[in-house]
């Protein structure tokens, strides 16, 4: 029979049959169903329609049970789709050698017929308990839940046949349909509302981010010791075994790790890894290890390592433990011996270079006997080899085609760990899991990329005869207008464009710190990205408007003059400074207070005065009054005074007392006796969204560097501001969010600027 | 001169004298080491940089290889180890191991990726040795045999003892050595003696011979006392710290039914010694009363507790019997030239209550049907430690003592001379030990020598006519009534006084039976035949050492005494003009490999080839080369001083043989 025939025995369309030819394991899949179930009984629409459903849902790792399943949709024991949903689940859950027969066909109801009569019976008694109510509603009545009950008498009953019988009943007990029965009732919209409790509301207006808590706990990942339902886990004979000594060592807690290289700074993209990993653990009472991924000998260096460590905190997060991979390097090194008698590893002489690229030769050392490569990784231990000269390679083919991934190769490097132990360290691809199953690792949470390692890290696992984790993937987070590489940050700051890895301009956590951005807008902002495998490019306005969010509602106020302007205010009405009270928190009493000098010199922002008078212009100008914040008067232009190049030099400026009657257009902010600070602005790094695309910036990212990214001001800020500490974070009100410099000196504050009040406009 | 040309030339300097800065302040750096420093002064080139990274891996490669080398340490044999030619001023070179070592060398750089290849080292027919290592490494490597010996041959680092190297046929690698270096051997052969080839020393202790108290020692001892003998030679000529032990069998439950059957004959022996004129006898008449007389036995019995418990009376009357015993073992040792230092099982007595004690407190004794046993992965049989009455058995005595041997003697190599019959004791034996952790076999070496009964020339045991065990001492008489008659048949006894008669006949008699035992594969059974031994013709040491004193005599008839050949040595002109000449020059220097060979085995046999070897190259020699020339009227014309150092040599090295085989040699015959 014709593969086409084959599909098409099953009852699909034609077109049906088109599309599922182009997913060809699918179509083989289907094909072999068919193969089976030939001869058990008659292939109809609705015995192909199971067995198709069967091919797509049950799992491949339960392939195994495929001939049973199959047996039984065409001998039509299992004849309806929740019979066979209840099968898969069955099989599912008893996936290792708990499977039983007897109990498989009661879980799934195999070979149950539920003969009319008995669905008689049972719709009678549902409609008999809601007798007076559907007499009442008539057809208006929801049926729906009928059905439910019914089935909940008789689990297996067919509902094509239940929902006959309940219409048929429902005819019998009201007769045909009248007139006012064919009315359309009136929907009550406002009904469900009022059900809702008053706080309820309240809560639900005020502006409330979801926690990625809060979103962990909506993901439906595998619960521990469930790993052989998920997609793709291979099952051996020590699954079951394994799983059961893995649940005892964990006590059936989730465990999750953030695994970084120490060889750099963390940056916006880990801040997502560590939410997710750190976040998940906390939303299951689990626990989350922080490892160094230490397996690399060239790159590391204590500073990173702190770094790394600092920053988790910062993201406030607590490891359970900090772990590295070089703790388990005799661990690794036993078990590549191990992989060599099984005759799944061998030591390879091909050179890098003629290994790498796409579709590199074979290995011609891949059949060597056992003997000869333990002998040989005996000697790439002990030094015999020289760099390059020798890798050991794993017999296993990644998803992308990569043939036997290396597991270990030589370098003559000291760890700084491990000292002098080693001249052979193990890659990524093979230290990766061990380690994950070492730390018996539930949810082996990582990026989008990593998808096509999944079966080689399974098929690792295995190979060793170890605990196996179970790898998911979420989609890698990346930002536009800025790089993250290590390598290209580090280019900025050798070519002096930005001065550390820590400069605001920077995405790196300490750069977004320094800046000022909060530690749970970071983290409301991953949550907002949800657990989409998609592989997301952010533009920064999205974390920025997380940023503003928190900041509005935790930043205290305080006015600055960026650009000042002298205002000399001649009747000035009181003798000498006087104090002025200014809400922390507008709008929030509990925030309390905080006091500012008011005198009759003042400074205003520059831009809030105009000698001409433009349309739309709202504040002060000659003929214009403006309102100066929180101190209760208006000012005036008496006399605008000029210096000798015929610039402004200041204004003289007559005041009143706000009343209702002379509103100002506009309030502006001020300062009075304020101190002198240093006030960093900041625009983006890059002129273009994508610096590193050659297609937009064929010069490279060298090339497409905002000049003016960075504008250094002396500003005037009041007094409120005295003695801040680094990293406290001020709204300059009109202006934007600013925090504290690390540079600060106690007599010259040093200000970021974390983000403008709105979002900005200028560029983009 | 003009003001731009004058600027240049200003720049210029002033950029010369900033490179010379630059330059002078790297080399200060490299000098004092602080070169890393340089980086970040940004004053380092990139070779410079890629240099001290090369370094600083080399060191760390160099660290690594050296802790390797350290940890196999002692493990690593002669062969493998190529030494400075310096070392072959003053002792004899292993040439062949030499020559392995080089190529592997040569092998493992030319091809880094070839597992353990085989590296072969022949005689050549045409040159002196040829590397057949190409061969198999090009099958393995699927390349060219002639490019990869080509390779190979390109990749022998240069050293004195090969004179140049050519390739043929399909990739040999012929090898010629170095005359200089083998004319300084053959010198040194003849001017310092016979040396030992370059050896790590260990403590070594060897177990040999090892006959029962009261019993007499019989033709199964002869083997072990022989075989032993030779290999304790062996290895303290190498230099080796040998210790000789005779594992007495001295504390059995036989020593019930003698000292009980001693109280009763000799009832005041305690005080006077008894004088027990025939062990022998004593021991067969308390036995068939063990048998028969019940009392007897039981007395028998309770005098074992009492000696096990050191009761002064039965202490005193076991060392009488022990004594005795041991009388009559020194007179056989004296006669075959063996020495030993008795140490009995009594010795391990405490030893083994304490063994017994670890290894119960290590849980490692199992229950089995009231004895108390041992077992050990990869043997199939426990050692029972202990019996159910409590007492304890050989097994138990051997692990004490094996552990004796390691931990109070410092044992670093320990041999067991025993037959064959042990072999699968002796696998439990170290097994068990191995697994108690007093052997660990990467720093110790153990190993069993066994060899094969003795049997008649019937091919059945060999027996006495009337069907009983030959007694040794009847052997050795026998031995020498034969050596005697032998002689006289061929008339020595008209030839040589009568102290030099009897010194040929001792020296042929236990010459040949030792030699009989030593040339054949010991791990066989072996046909004792005095009339195959005393055969003057083929590869006996009766012909050998005939041969022995006729090259000694070369020098003796053309009148130059051993000392003028010294001094014709010292000259150190030897030529080897003829090709039998070099022929005889390249075997006498071949018996550092043949050494070293048995170090690996032990087995005796190549030895005995070799001595025969060099006898019938010696042959070839002296029909081709004439030493003395003399006219019709045997006047001496002639006197080859080149060659009559080669006989010298030729000599020193069968002297060697065969006082390594254990052989006594005669100046006349």
């Amino acid at each position: 029979m014709e593969v086409t025939e084959k599909l098409k025995s099953l009852g699909l369309s034609d077109q049906k049959v088109k599309e599922t030819l182009k997913n060809e394991s699918l179509t083989v899949l289907l094909a072999d169903i068919v193969d089976q179930a030939q001869g058990k009984g008659e292939l109809n629409k609705s015995v192909g329609n199971l067995l198709y459903n069967l091919g797509t849902k049950l799992p491949r790792q339960f392939h195994t049970r495929l001939p049973l399943l199959v047996e039984y949709v065409a001998r039509a024991q299992i004849n309806q789709e929740a019979k066979l949903t209840a099968a898969i689940k069955f099989v599912q859950d008893h996936a290792m050698k708990d499977f039983n027969t007897a109990d498989f066909e009661k879980a799934c109801g195999a070979g149950v017929e539920v003969s009319q009569d008995e669905i008689e019976a049972a719709v009678a008694q549902v409609i008999k308990k809601h007798k007076e109510v559907i007499l009442k509603q008539r057809y208006q009545y929801n049926t729906g839940p009928l059905m439910g009950q019914v089935r909940a008498i008789l689990q297996w009953a067919d509902s094509r046949k239940v929902k006959e019988e309940i219409d048929l009943q429902i005819l019998t007990l009201l007769g045909p349909k009248k007139e006012e029965d064919l009315v359309k009732p009136v929907k009550k919209k406002t009904e469900k509302k009022e059900n809702k409790p008053e706080v309820a509301q309240v809560q639900h207006t005020e502006k409330q981010s979801l926690t990625m808590t809060d979103l962990l706990k909506t993901v439906h990942f595998h619960a521990p010791g469930q790993n052989h339902q998920t997609e793709g886990y291979v099952i051996t004979e020590n699954t079951s075994r394994l799983l059961q000594e893995h649940l005892k060592i964990t006590g059936v807690q989730v465990r999750t790790r953030f695994p970084p290289e120490p060889n750099g700074i963390l940056h916006i993209g880990h801040a997502k890894a560590i939410n997710i990993n750190f976040g998940y653990a906390a939303a299951n009472n689990g626990m989350c290890f922080l490892r160094y991924d230490d397996t690399n000998p060239e790159k590391e260096e204590e500073k990173f390592f702190v770094g790394i460590k600092n920053m988790v905190e910062w993201l406030g997060y607590k490891p359970h433990q900090i772990t590295h991979s070089s703790d388990n390097f005799q661990q690794l090194y036993e078990w590549a011996v191990t992989l060599i008698k099984k005759d799944l590893a061998y030591v390879c002489h091909q050179r890098p270079e003629e290994v790498r690229g796409h579709d590199p030769p074979p290995s011609p050392w891949r059949e060597r006997p056992i003997h000869e490569s333990l002998q040989l990784f005996e000697d790439m231990k002990n030094g015999k080899f020289d760099e390059g000269e020798a890798t050991l390679r794993l017999k296993t083919m990644l998803e992308e085609g990569k043939m036997d991934p290396v597991a270990y190769r030589i370098k003559f490097i000291a760890h700084h760990r491990t000292g002098d132990t080693w001249c052979i360290y193990p890659t990524y691809d093979y230290t990766h899991c061990l380690c994950d199953s070492i730390e018996h690792i539930t949810h082996s949470l990582c990026t989008k990329e990593f998808q096509a390692r999944r079966s080689s890290y399974y098929w690792l696992c295995n190979a060793v005869d170890i605990y196996c984790p179970v790898q998911w993937e979420y989609g890698r987070l990346n930002m536009y207008y800025t790089v993250v590489s290590k390598r290209k940050i580090a280019k900025l700051i050798s070519e002096g464009f930005v001065r550390d890895w820590d400069d605001p301009r920077l995405f790196t956590l300490s750069a977004l710190r320094r800046r000022g951005f909060p530690a749970e807008a970071i983290n409301n902002f991953c949550a907002t990205l949800g657990l989409t495998g998609a592989q997301i490019i952010i533009h920064p306005d999205a974390l920025e408007a997380c940023v503003r969010d928190v900041l509005n509602v935790t930043s205290h106020r305080a006015m600055a003059v960026l650009n000042p302007l002298k205002v000399i205010i001649t009747n000035y009405p009181n003798k000498g400074p006087t104090n002025v009270t200014v809400p922390n928190i507008p709008g929030n009493d509990s925030a309390g207070t905080h006091t500012v000098i008011f005198d009759e010199e003042v400074w205003i922002e520059s831009s809030d005065f105009q000698e001409v008078e433009e349309k739309g212009y709202r504040r002060l100008t000659p003929s214009q009054s403006v309102g100066l914040r929180h101190c209760g008067y208006i000012i005036q232009v008496q006399e605008v005074v000029r210096n000798a190049q015929g610039g402004i030099d200041h204004l003289k400026v007559t005041c009143h007392k706000t009343t209702d009657a002379n509103k100002p257009k506009s309030f502006i902010q001020w300062v009075s006796k304020p101190l002198k600070c240093e006030v960093r602005l900041y625009e983006r790094l890059f002129n273009h969204k994508s610096p590193e695309d050659p297609s937009v910036v064929p010069g490279g990212f060298l090339t497409d560097i905002n000049t003016n990214s960075l504008n250094v001001l002396s500003a005037l800020v009041d007094v409120s501001v005295k003695g801040a500490q680094v990293l406290q974070k001020f709204q300059f009100e009109r202006s934007g969010y600013f925090s504290v410099d690390p540079d600060s000196m106690p007599d010259n504050l040093v200000f970021n600027c974390t983000v403008g009040l709105k979002e900005d406009k200028r560029k983009v | 001169m003009s003001e731009a040309e004058l600027r240049q030339h200003h720049l210029r300097v002033v950029k010369m004298e900033e490179e010379a800065e630059r330059l002078a302040s790297s080399l200060g750096a490299l000098m004092t080491g602080t070169a890393e420093a340089l980086e970040t002064k940004g004053l380092v080139d990139k070779e410079l940089t890629d240099l001290l990274n090369e370094n600083k891996k080399l060191k760390y490669r160099t660290n690594i290889l050296k802790r390797r080398v350290a940890q196999i340490g002692g493990k690593s044999s002669n062969s493998d180890t190529i030494l400075s030619p310096e070392t072959f001023k003053d002792q004899m070179c292993n040439i062949l191991g030499q020559l392995e070592g080089i190529f592997s060398r040569a092998i493992q750089s030319a091809y880094p990726e070839a597992t353990s290849p085989v590296v072969q080292i022949q005689l050549s027919k045409h040159a002196d040795y040829q590397c057949n290592a190409a061969m198999a490494l090009a099958k393995s490597l699927k390349k060219n045999p002639r490019e990869v010996g080509e390779k190979i041959l390109n990749s022998v680092a240069t050293n004195p003892l090969i004179a140049k190297m050519d390739l043929s046929g399909p990739g040999f690698i012929n090898v010629y050595l170095n005359q200089d270096f083998i004319r300084q051997q053959v010198t040194n052969l003849v001017v310092k003696g016979v040396t030992p080839p370059p050896t790590t020393p260990l403590r070594v202790v060897i177990d040999f011979s090892s006959p029962n108290i009261a019993k007499e020692m019989h033709v199964g001892h002869l083997r072990s006392t022989v075989i032993g003998e030779s290999i304790a030679r062996l290895m303290e000529f190498l230099g080796h710290d040998v210790l000789r032990l005779n594992h007495l069998g001295d504390w059995g439950t036989q020593f019930g039914m003698l000292i009980a059957h001693l109280e009763d004959k000799f009832p005041n022996f305690a005080t006077s010694s008894p004088p027990i004129s025939d062990l022998q006898t004593f021991y067969k008449e308390s036995k068939v009363r063990f048998d028969e007389d019940e009392p007897f036995k039981k007395r028998a019995y309770q005098a074992v507790v009492k000696l096990q418990s050191h009761d002064p009376k039965h202490i005193k009357g076991w060392e009488e019997i022990c004594d005795i015993s041991k009388k009559e073992f020194k007179k056989v040792y004296k006669r075959l030239g063996v020495v030993l230092v008795d140490r009995g099982e009594s010795f391990y007595q405490s030893r083994m209550e304490d063994i017994v004690k670890s290894l119960g407190a290590a849980g490692m004794l199992e229950e089995d049907e009231g004895r108390k046993v041992m077992f050990a992965e990869g043997a199939d049989i426990p050692l029972t430690i202990v019996k159910s009455d409590g007492g304890f058995t050989y097994d138990t005595s051997d692990m004490a003592c094996m552990k004796q041997r390691i931990e109070e003697e410092r044992g670093q190599w320990l041999i067991y001379v025993t037959d064959a019959g042990q072999s699968q004791h002796f696998k439990t034996l170290f097994a068990c030990a191995k697994k108690v952790g007093f052997y660990a076999p990467d720093r110790i070496r153990i190993n069993h020598v066994p060899f094969g009964v003795v049997l008649g020339e019937d091919k059945k045991k060999f027996k006495t006519r009337s069907g009983e065990t030959v007694r040794l001492v009847d052997l050795l008489d026998e031995g020498l009534q034969r050596s005697e008659e032998k002689l006289k048949e061929k008339e020595r006894d008209k030839a040589l006084t009568q102290e030099e008669f009897i010194r040929a006949r001792d020296a042929v008699a236990y010459g040949c039976i030792k030699y009989a035992d030593l040339s054949h594969d010991r791990a066989r059974d072996y046909i004792f035949s005095f009339d195959r031994m005393l055969d003057f013709r083929g590869n006996t040491a009766a012909y050998l050492l005939y041969a022995l004193t006729r090259i000694r005599s070369i020098a003796r008839t053309a009148g130059v005494s051993s000392e003028e050949v010294v001094t014709m040595a010292q000259k150190g002109t030897v030529e080897f003009d003829h090709e039998k000449e070099w022929k005889l020059a390249r075997t006498l220097l071949k018996l550092p490999d043949v050494l070293i060979r048995i170090t690996d085995d032990l087995y005796t046999h190549p030895l005995c080839e070799y001595l025969y070897e060099v006898s019938t190259v010696f042959t070839e020699f002296y029909d081709n080369c004439y030493c003395v020339e003399k006219d019709s009227s045997g006047k001496i014309v002639k006197i080859n001083n080149n060659r009559l150092v080669l006989c010298e040599a030729t000599a020193a090295v069968m002297e060697k043989c065969f006082f390594l085989l254990g052989i006594n040699t005669v100046s006349k015959m």
